[in-house]
């Protein structure tokens, strides 16, 4: 019979799929993948490729289940993880000095917020901000502050939705330090969006 | 000297103020009795991660009443959140994204050397 309504993998041999296409069909969207989450573009690229030689090798155990994109994705998916864990458990200097800083300046003695330093009202909202291009780009800059272990915390748990038990035992992390490092990236991140890009589209007035 | 403390003055954002002498035995009451803001920011964060128990979401609510700036800061941990969701595909429309022609060709002679064995 004729395979035309189903994906062509599913019916081609493996071995008649030349992975050199893969570059070109997946590459961008695989980079892009990378890139976003582990920042370097050497990394990203070599995260590619080490996916796109581990494709190879377990290409007949790829029997078309899902589609050749999705399946690529997946074992990136794999390395970006391996990746974070090597990175190891070690924080650095200026990461603790991160940690550590308590914001003590936006609020008074007592614990409540500073007046002049609380949180704005953001407006425009965010559903509107999300279709501009430099917002996104305000946002990347913001991520990029961050020290580069909380950064990859954060996106894990935010971006990718890794639950954070999970999380704790995919870094090897314990659970307090873990809710110490994302307590301390959205503070940061939510104050580097407002200065950056809320208080310059629409300057508060007054309070 | 530090000034006391004044919760929720006359002229803030908040829904409870000090207009009236009731209003502001409210505003002190619930002052005393809710978390203080640097623990209602964290408290919120954790709560991004898990679910809060009754008590505290009612604290945090009373607290709301007496402190726009913390029920901001609840909504912006939400829109960082939808923010970040979205980041992936928005991101990768920028140029800086697509992966430089060296590096592809080099991916796909290594791919090839690596098929070639393996065929």
């Amino acid at each position: 019979m004729e395979p035309a309504s189903r994906p062509v993998h599913a019916e081609v041999p493996a071995a008649k799929i030349d992975p050199r296409s893969w570059v070109d069909e997946h590459g961008d969207c695989l980079y892009r993948y990378a890139l976003v989450r582990v920042r370097t573009p050497e990394v990203a690229e070599d995260l590619v490729q080490e996916t796109l030689l581990v494709a190879v090798r377990s290409q007949d155990k790829f029997a078309g289940r899902s589609s050749e994109r999705s399946w690529l994705v997946g074992i990136l998916k794999n390395k970006v993880v391996d990746y974070y864990r090597k990175l190891g458990r070690e924080t650095s200097f200026t990461d603790l000095e991160f940690l550590k800083d308590e914001c003590s300046h936006k609020f008074v003695e007592q614990g409540f917020w500073n007046h002049e330093l609380g949180p704005h009202e953001w407006r425009p909202e965010a559903d509107e901000v999300m279709h501009k291009g430099e917002f996104w780009q305000t946002m990347r800059d913001c991520l990029s502050k961050l020290p580069q272990r909380v950064a990859d915390v954060f996106m894990m748990r935010e971006m990718d939705e890794v639950p954070s038990k999970e999380l704790c035992r995919t870094l090897n992390i314990s659970e307090s330090n873990l809710w110490v490092m994302l307590h301390r990236a959205r503070m940061a991140l939510r104050e580097c969006l407002e200065i950056n890009w809320f208080d310059r589209v629409n300057p508060p007035k007054g309070r | 000297m530090s000034k006391p403390y004044n919760p929720s003055p006359v002229d803030n954002p908040s829904r409870l103020k000090r207009r009236s002498w009731p209003e502001t035995q409210i505003v002190k009451f619930i002052g005393r009795h809710t978390p203080k803001c640097t623990e209602v920011v964290r408290i919120l964060s954790q709560g991004m991660d898990q679910k809060l128990t009754l008590k505290t979401r009612l604290l945090l609510n009373m607290h709301y009443l007496i402190c726009r700036w913390c029920q901001r800061y609840s909504e912006h941990l939400r829109y960082l959140r939808k923010f970040s969701r979205r980041f992936p595909e928005q991101i990768s429309t920028l140029d800086v994204f697509t992966m430089p022609a060296s590096a592809k060709d080099r991916i796909k002679r290594k791919v090839g050397e690596s098929a070639g064995k393996t065929l």
